[in-house]
């Protein structure tokens, strides 16, 4: 009975807890965005109109674009940064490598918000970077006052830690020894990185990867204080239609969108991945 | 000049020496073992003649060139290591390939290679699997494979046979042994397995805290040992500790219970204490009548127990000063546990060290 039991208690409970908290709020979510809000009201008609007007509304699909582009450039720039840093504390961390990995995670410990309004005063217009250079008589650097550059440069610093992490977990159950021996047959160290290290590590980076491309998308807080008049992001933009505009049903229809885009992109990035020349074991033998 | 040189090669890791002022001169188409305990320097000896370590003073030359500054990946040898480090995100024939592309080798080449190498090594039918899908036994025949596929100008083998179980591992000693005869390129083998060694060397380098203690044929390791820990360390032996006695071309050993004779040991001085050593299976039985006429290398002693070892079997006895050890062949007379027997051995096969130089 045992043995009966305990793969539907550790199964189970997961499940129990997906479905209650995950499935059924992004259901209802669904069924949200097939209805209709008229002053602040929930009306319940079936129909297609919040769909139509994502579709049709340019602004919406401008907001879109741009957060995919935001999202890309700020994974992307996450990555590379992440990358050495967490080569280089596997490497030549010694004891203090968890330590290190740790305190990359210290702005955690305190809210996001707070984290974004920091990084406000210090890129803003009377911010500490502008502020010192006006005070030697330089020009201020009107690229990191409220521009996207801005934005981009607060969802880094918001992101990074995650990345690091990850890639971090990844080189740790990496074989180090691996790259002796590639080096051994011939390989001179960057090309044992790229033919080794790399592909070895490709399915912890896509992890990192998804896991800042995923928020950067709907990422509304860093646009909203640190962004200007044409950062608006298509995150932000769901936000204000579940505050401000009370557009509830319009706001879930752009989740769901959302919702989509996301699972889509997972999807087409594990049919490009074969998981087997990242040397995922998970397939066991045979 | 030899094929490869180390000259004074060592390695200092904080205040200890790894490898210490180890000099050494092996030949084209010679087969050495490094042979020594764990943590005695013979794995850091390695990596540096492989360029995965550089030393902290000397030199090491392969084939005539002055190697010491070179990088691995120019250095022209190959490896097998004792956990294999096959490239797990590549199947079978991307590992043994791997070695070609870098050296850049046309492809018809490249494959004629590959084919050659899964066929002397029995791949055939494994080139499309992934290493986590193959045994033990064939992950270590890849990674020899990859080891020998490239035409190396020497391999070196760190303890690859130690993940292997017992049978696998003498098939894979005769086979190791055949490739480098047929290749006629010098094969490096660390070992910590006294019987790896003997099986396949021509020569054997005991090493001890970093230091080469002895470095000659595997006969004369096994037969002449140089110092009281290579006596210790390769063979099984009995020993016996008492003060030297020199007699002329004699020497002879009170050790208390029993008397030891054999050659004079001039570099010994009289009255020192030392230890001699006998070999396990120099130790020869007889019935207990016999014990008179003997006299000298001769003791009474009890059988305790008989353990079975297939061809041999080696008898544990008790005797006056404690327990020793004789293995004989089983097509001699056996004798069960509870007889009394004389062992005996020749002069010839005594060891003799002083005593202080074994206790270290």
């Amino acid at each position: 009975m045992r043995t009966r039991l305990a793969p539907w208690l550790t199964l189970g409970v997961p499940t129990v807890f997906l479905v209650a908290l995950f499935v059924l709020p992004l259901l209802s979510m669904l069924v949200l965005s097939v209805w209709r809000t008229e002053n602040y009201h929930i009306v319940q008609d079936w129909n297609l109109r919040n769909y139509w007007v994502l579709a049709t509304d340019g602004a919406y699909a401008t907001f879109l674009l741009r957060s995919i582009a935001m999202a890309t450039a700020v994974s992307v720039i996450c990555t590379a940064i992440a990358w050495p840093v967490a080569y280089g504390i596997t490497l030549y961390g010694g004891r203090y490598k968890l330590l290190l990995t740790l305190g990359f995670a210290v702005p955690f410990l305190t809210g996001e918000v707070l984290r974004v309004i920091a990084l406000q005063g210090l890129l803003g217009p009377v911010g500490l970077v502008n502020g010192v250079l006006m005070s030697l008589g330089a020009a201020p650097l009107r690229a990191i006052m409220y521009t996207n550059v801005a934005s981009a440069i607060g969802l880094v610093y918001l992101y990074l830690p995650i990345v690091v992490t990850v890639i971090y977990l990844s080189l740790l159950n990496f074989d180090q020894r691996l790259l002796d021996a590639a080096k051994i047959f011939g390989a001179s160290p960057a090309r044992a990185f790229f033919e080794i290290a790399w592909p070895l590590n490709l399915f912890g980076t896509l992890i990192g990867f998804a896991l800042c491309f995923i928020p950067c998308l709907s990422a509304t807080l860093a646009p909203r204080f640190l962004g200007g008049p044409n950062g608006t992001l298509y995150g932000m933009a769901m936000a204000q239609q579940f505050g401000e505009s009370g557009t509830w049903a319009l706001g879930a229809a752009m989740g769901v969108v959302l919702f989509a885009l996301s699972i889509a992109a997972v999807f087409v990035a594990f049919r490009t991945v074969d998981l087997r020349r990242t040397g995922f074991t998970g397939f066991g033998r045979g | 000049m030899s094929y490869i040189s180390l000259d004074g090669v060592s390695k200092q890791y904080g205040a200890a020496w790894a490898v210490d002022r180890v000099a050494m001169a092996i030949e084209k188409n010679e087969f050495v073992s490094l042979l020594g305990p764990s943590g005695s320097g013979k794995t850091t000896l390695l990596r540096i003649i492989a360029g995965l370590e550089k030393p902290t003073n000397g030199r090491v030359l392969i084939g005539g060139e002055d190697v010491t500054d070179l990088p691995p990946h120019k250095r022209g040898v190959a490896m097998v290591f004792q956990e294999f480090l096959l490239f797990p995100h590549r199947t079978v024939r991307e590992n043994l390939a791997f070695p070609l592309r870098m050296l850049k080798l046309p492809k018809t080449e490249a494959d004629e290679r590959i084919d050659w190498v899964l066929g002397i090594l029995s791949l055939r039918g494994l080139e499309g699997r992934y290493p986590n899908q193959l045994s033990g036994g064939q992950q270590q025949r890849v990674a020899l494979g990859r080891g020998l596929v490239g035409r190396p100008k020497a391999l070196l083998l760190d303890e690859p046979l130690a993940n292997l179980d017992r049978e696998l591992r003498q098939e894979m000693e005769v086979e190791i042994r055949k490739h480098q005869t047929a290749l006629g390129i010098p094969f490096i083998y660390v070992t910590h397995n006294q019987e790896e060694a003997l099986s396949m060397s021509d020569r054997i380098a005991v090493v001890r805290n970093g230091r080469i203690e002895d470095f000659a044929p595997r006969a004369e390791i096994y037969d002449r040992p140089k110092t009281a820990f290579i006596a210790q360390f390769v063979g099984r032996s009995n020993r016996f500790v008492g003060v030297l006695k020199r007699e002329g071309a004699t020497a002879a050993i009170d050790a208390g219970a029993v008397a030891l004779a054999t050659a004079d040991r001039p570099e010994l001085k009289d009255g020192a204490a030392v230890a001699a050593y006998v070999k396990n299976e120099k130790i020869r039985l007889r019935t207990p009548e016999t014990l008179r006429a003997l006299g000298a290398n001769a003791l009474a002693a009890t059988v305790k127990h008989v353990i079975l070892r297939g061809a041999y079997a080696e008898y544990v006895l008790t005797w006056a000063a404690g327990e020793m050890i004789a293995s004989r062949p089983r097509a001699e007379v056996e004798f069960s546990a509870g007889d009394a027997v004389v062992a005996h051995w020749d002069p010839a096969d005594v060891d003799v060290f002083p005593e202080k130089e074994a206790a270290a």
